[in-house]
């Protein structure tokens, strides 16, 4: 193999690519929406008005002045707009309060013609003058439940929120009514917390089971779809270079290896750039000066950093996954002469690169499980799954090193069986090939 | 410099239970156009791949420039396949030079050769367009360049052709005539007789794989030639082909081709065919290459 031609069809394919823009919408696209996920709610909270404007009728009397006056002050309410007052210096900060709390609710006294009054609150919801009202009967309290009247019925968080709240307020209310001292309550009533850390080599530190999560999240679901969709280009570039009759003109002074091989160098890099750039802006989006500004957003998690040795294995994992996939894909593309027939075989690579996505939960859930510890060393499921448990949990170094052992030999394979599946196809014409028909290619090329 | 040869020597090739090419022995010489000659499927195509190295021989062996063919012959080869196509997202100079640089030659080259071509070609305004936005025309003309930019020592050219608009056969032409005067070798596949007799110096007709002519186009008409004659004349016409002798007649301008066995005298048949027939004009005609090549394949069928 000439490393020259190999260089010069490298960079002829990398070139095309680079300068699509395709390439350019999907590179920057993406950082611009992790960035809007990130900022858009803030922007949201300013703008819109969300606030649910609810009529509390209580004809029992007691629970709904309770209920009201609950709904508009809730301590995690509390806890945001404190971290609001630090970062948003200036900003109108009752506003958003306003529009954070998300109920307005209007206590009404009940009339003497309760039907009429229904019939009234049903009238002011379909006007648009209220967004829902709420209904508190002895009958209902019997029961245990209350009404809740709206247009649409399909608000799950805000019918949450309003159930929790009228749960704990009937509750206290009830154990009031039993004797107890309401601070008693209050402080019997409290929910527990997880502090989580995590163990490392270098020490336990502090980290949110959420933050774990989210990246190893991130990071598989990149790895996933570069391998993927980059595994796919290989397959339509072979295909075009086919259909469009250039391949023959090539190989005249090119070794098929070669054309492969540079295509494979060639793609890996466009991927690589790719990668780089939205590696980079997590890596930015991550730094500790940023992070301070964004984290009022979210109170749930902190925000994680990025371990230099995770985007090592990354890249590692990368490369070889893609290579163990688009040299299939490769081949596919070799072999039939259409998208239409090679997506009836490429599926079968699909499926090795799925699988992964069917045991993430799993394996993120118990990394060191039997069944995380094989699955993460078969070479097709190891770059994806080993590059899992690296994010979560550093897995013992010998199995690290076999899962690279064994992807690198499969790999080799894997390269070999499709240069020959290559060199034959991409010179058929016409005829599908048929499976005993590939597998005379791979025995006699 | 050593002479521009292209040879095989016992060349074989099966596909499975099918012989593509038999046993096929050749050899072309600098500043000759060689034709390979035969019907679709005649193995033709699998020929010259062998002789690319596309495709490896079962048996035998490719020579070029007298001696074993080593890889890097291959970049003084300029060789434009039946299957010919460009990237067509790609500009035309882009991919010009990208295919020089395949052929070995640096990027400067590269780009002055381009250069120098397109504007030969007529295509110099177009180098900044992409391939696509060409017309058939102007494509097979960048693929003529693509073939002849990095001034091969030899042409090997699969059915050029086909396709082909009349201007761009001219061009054709044109440079085959120049790589012939300058002492270099064209290789070229037709199934089309006609232009093989008008363009070659040499040729090489094969049918099943097999070479059955092969040699000097004017020695071999010479060899074949005298079994045909031009008849005019009125009467039964039909009746020519049962006079003993004559193997077949062909009906052409208003006139009658006979062609006769080898060891016949066409004085012989004239005087048979007077007895029945009032005949304006009797004479010795050259064969067409296309009734050599019928003739041979039925001979050796």
């Amino acid at each position: 193999m000439r490393v020259e031609t190999v260089r010069v069809i490298a960079a002829r394919e990398y070139l095309a690519r680079i300068r699509t823009k395709g390439f350019w919408i999907a590179t920057v696209g993406l950082p611009v929406l992790m960035a809007a996920v990130l900022v858009l709610p803030a922007l949201l909270l300013t703008q819109t008005t969300s606030a649910h404007k609810m009529v509390i009728v209580d004809t029992t009397g007691g629970i709904g002045a309770e209920l009201a006056a609950r709904l508009s002050d809730s301590p995690e309410l509390r806890r945001v707009t404190e971290k609001l007052e630090e970062t948003l210096e200036g900003v109108d900060t009752a506003a958003i309060e306003r529009k954070l709390q998300g109920f307005v609710p209007i206590l009404e006294p009940p009339s003497l013609d309760l039907p009429g009054q229904r019939a009234e609150l049903d009238r002011r919801v379909l006007a648009g003058e209220i967004d829902a009202w709420v209904w508190i009967s002895e009958q209902g309290l019997a029961e245990d439940r209350i009404e809740y009247h709206a247009e649409s019925v399909s608000n799950f968080v805000t019918q949450e929120r309003l159930a929790r709240a009228a749960s704990s307020t009937i509750r206290s209310l009830r154990l009031v009514a039993a004797g107890l001292d309401p601070e008693e309550i209050e402080r019997l009533g409290r929910s527990i917390d997880l502090t989580t850390l995590r163990v490392t080599a270098e020490g336990s530190r502090e980290e949110q089971a959420a933050t774990g999560v989210v990246l190893a999240y991130v990071l598989f679901f990149l790895l996933y779809i570069a391998i993927l969709v980059y595994g796919q280009q290989v397959m339509l570039g072979v295909i075009e270079e086919k259909s469009s009759r250039i391949v023959e003109v090539i190989v005249a002074t090119t070794r098929p290896t070669e054309l492969m091989m540079g295509k494979l160098l060639g793609i890996c890099c466009v991927a690589l750039t790719q990668l780089a750039i939205w590696l980079g802006t997590i890596v930015v989006l991550t730094l500790p000066g940023v992070v301070a500004r964004m984290r009022w957003l979210s109170d749930q998690f902190d925000v994680p950093t990025l371990a230099p040795s995770l985007i090592v294995h990354f890249f590692a994992f990368f490369v070889l996954g893609f290579v163990l996939f688009s040299s299939f894909y490769g081949s596919v593309g070799a072999a039939f002469n259409n998208i239409q027939e090679a997506q009836q075989f490429a599926s079968v690579g699909a499926i090795f690169a799925v699988a992964p996505m069917l045991l993430f939960w799993m394996v993120l859930n118990d990394p060191d499980s039997m069944l995380s510890v094989v699955s993460s060393l078969i070479p097709f499921f190891t770059p994806l799954l080993m590059l899992l448990r690296l994010a979560v949990k550093t897995p013992p170094w010998w199995q690290v090193a076999l899962g690279y052992l064994l992807t690198i030999l499969v790999t080799g394979a894997m390269i070999w069986v499709a240069g020959r599946v290559y060199r034959v196809g991409i010179l058929m014409y016409g005829k599908k090939p048929s499976l005993p028909e590939i597998w005379r290619w791979i025995r006699y090329a | 410099m050593p002479s521009p040869s292209v040879e095989l020597s016992g060349v074989s090739k099966s596909y499975g239970r099918f012989r593509a090419v038999d046993d096929l022995s050749l050899r072309v010489n600098g500043g000759a156009i060689f034709g390979l000659l035969g019907p679709n499927g005649a193995g033709k195509t699998t020929s010259i791949r062998m002789i690319m190295d596309i495709i490896a021989p079962d048996r035998g062996e490719v020579r070029f420039f007298d001696r074993p063919r080593r890889q890097k012959d291959l970049a003084r080869v300029g060789y434009l396949p039946e299957e010919r196509g460009l990237y067509p997202k790609m500009t035309v100079a882009d991919h010009l030079v990208f295919l020089g640089r395949l052929r070995g030659m640096s990027r400067r080259e590269a780009v002055a050769a381009t250069r120098l071509w397109l504007a030969r070609v007529g295509l110099a305004k177009w180098s900044a367009k992409k391939v696509e936005e060409l017309s058939k025309g102007m494509q097979q003309k960048v693929q003529l360049v693509g073939t002849v930019l990095h001034e091969p020592r030899i042409l090997i050219l699969d059915e050029p052709f086909s396709g082909l608009d009349p201007i761009n056969q001219e061009l054709f032409k044109e440079l085959l005539a120049e790589y012939r005067s300058g002492g270099r070798t064209v290789i070229f596949s037709t199934h089309i007789m006609e232009q093989a007799e008008k363009l070659c110096d040499e040729i090489c007709l094969i049918s099943g794989g097999r070479a059955i002519l092969s040699g000097s186009l004017s020695e071999i008409k010479r060899r074949h030639g005298g079994n045909a004659y031009r008849l005019v004349a009125t009467g039964e016409l039909d009746r020519a082909t049962e006079i003993a002798g004559v193997e077949s007649s062909i009906q052409q301008d208003g006139s009658l081709k006979l062609l006769l066995a080898p060891e016949i005298e066409g004085a012989d048949v004239l005087r048979d065919l007077v007895g029945f027939l009032s005949v304006q004009e009797f004479r010795s005609e050259e064969p067409s290459l296309e009734e050599i090549f019928i003739r041979s394949v039925r001979d050796a069928g």
